[in-house]
């Protein structure tokens, strides 16, 4: 064998065993991928929530944190036996065990439980809840009824906002009934006035509705001014209903040129009463006496 | 033999001893709310708390029900829960170290730790003034919290949003065990 030749030989062998020595590190780099979404128990995003992904052999751990929308991502992990761990202000998670394969993505979505400290304490002096004997219904947290009570003041905001548009066609109609009625009136004004009467009508009966299907609070007994607030209901609701009626039996006799008589003569008495019966209630929820 | 065992057990046992424990006797805990047409206060009785000391540092836990707070109007209060997850996160937790020599103090500056609305949130320094009668201590101070320090969205009251700050007023007497 000439010299060239075993230079050659040493360039081929040393070609292939830098190959077959570089070969496996492509495969150590490019591991796997843990990603996930991390939820409350109401299963809202929660994000900020630190997420450590600890390799059970190496003992190494790697750590993120979700995003806004409660995502996160940890790429490049040797793939392996994880245990998933997460920790949030106010929540709490059991690790969770996860096996990674190399270029396999893995997802993992935990929902977390509120913290409730009412585990006794880790230290011997520090007390904790159990040592206070709150009882755990008062300790612990019920999603249920908080979805409950969501849902009752979204309903309430509608209500509330309803009510206030309600006023602006309630005052309209209020004032056009002084050119509604006696003697002196046209029939423009009449109509006027019952096209805002049914608009303060279609409104109310909206406004109403949310008040009506909003979720009662359990176990709450009403105390204050909502006391007031809904006993103005018993009042201006069947106003509500009354007024149009007697209104209508108005404006008929009134077209037929005939002098506003019998129980249609109310409409007026009973539609003061209903819109001061609803003044009433929007105020005793709005200013303190 | 006998000596060595009265010396062991005044070492182990002594200690212990020494130990002293705080129970809440009574507290009233009121918020305070501002609204451009509303001024609200919220009251609690229904806090309890205890202290463990141990080498002279005291571990003070006091909790009260979201719930138990009431501001004389019912639809308020449900409303107040509702907006700080009080039914998710049933309990307001406080938590902070002091002292043991602070009992004996006109003033005190506690660290607290507070947890609310799914949150906790970290206060420095907060003044209270102390009052000694009758082996019982009187406690006073203002919490200066406020709605963001919790994440709760500032509820509103015809659309208008009431304001951040929301102090909470604290009157507490501790007894010793």
């Amino acid at each position: 064998m000439n010299r060239k030749a075993v230079q050659c030989a040493s360039a081929m062998w040393a070609l292939a065993l830098s190959l077959l020595i570089s070969h496996p590190l492509p495969a150590q780099v490019a591991g796997a991928t843990l990603s996930g979404t991390i939820t409350s128990p109401s299963g809202a995003a929660v994000p900020n929530a630190k997420v450590s992904a600890k390799n059970v052999a190496s003992g190494q751990s790697s750590e993120t944190q979700t995003s806004s929308t409660g995502t996160f991502t940890l790429p490049d992990l040797a793939p392996g036996d994880y245990e998933v761990s997460v920790s949030a202000d106010g929540f709490a998670a059991n690790p969770t065990k996860v096996t990674l394969t190399a270029g396999t993505p893995q997802t993992v979505n935990l929902s977390l439980t509120a913290n409730l400290p009412n585990a006794p304490s880790s230290s011997t002096t520090e007390p904790s809840l159990s040592d206070l004997g709150f009882s755990s219904s008062q300790t612990q947290g019920n999603t249920r009824e908080q979805a409950l009570l969501d849902k009752r003041t979204h309903m309430l905001k509608i209500h509330q906002r309803m009510g206030l548009i309600t006023t602006i066609p309630l005052i309209a109609t209020v004032v056009t009934s002084l050119n509604a009625g006696g003697k002196n009136t046209s029939t423009a004004s009449r109509d006027l006035h019952t096209a805002l009467g049914g608009l303060t009508g279609d409104l109310y009966g909206i406004t109403a509705y949310y008040a009506i299907r909003a979720p009662r609070a359990p176990g709450v007994e009403t105390r204050g001014p909502i006391r007031f607030h809904k006993a103005m209901a018993w009042i201006h609701g069947p106003g509500m209903i009354l007024t149009p009626i007697l209104g209508i039996m108005a404006y008929n006799q009134k077209s037929n040129g005939e002098k506003v008589h019998g129980i249609a003569a109310a409409h007026g008495p009973v539609a003061i009463v209903t819109a001061g019966a609803f003044g009433a209630a929007l105020l005793s929820v709005s200013i303190k006496f | 033999m006998k000596k060595n065992i009265l010396i062991a057990f005044a070492l182990l046992v002594l200690p212990a001893l020494a130990d002293s424990q705080w129970m809440l006797k009574d507290c009233t805990l009121t918020y305070h709310v501002s609204h451009p047409l509303h001024q609200t206060e919220g009251v609690s009785h229904a806090a309890r708390g205890k202290g463990s000391c141990h080498d002279g540092q005291c571990d003070f836990l006091i909790a009260v029900p979201v719930k138990s707070f009431d501001s004389g109007d019912s639809n308020r209060d449900i409303h107040m829960v509702q907006v700080t997850r009080g039914a998710e996160f049933p309990m307001v937790i406080v938590r902070t170290r002091l002292p043991e020599s602070s009992a004996t103090s006109a003033t005190i500056n506690a660290d607290l730790e507070i947890q609310f609305a799914g949150q906790t949130a970290q206060y420095k320094q907060v003044p209270f003034k102390l009052e000694t009668k009758d082996g019982e201590t009187h406690l006073t101070g203002t919490i200066p919290a406020t709605l963001s320090d919790f994440k709760i969205d500032p509820p509103s009251l015809l659309t208008l949003p009431v304001k951040n700050d929301i102090p909470v007023r604290v009157e507490m007497t501790w007894r010793p065990q």
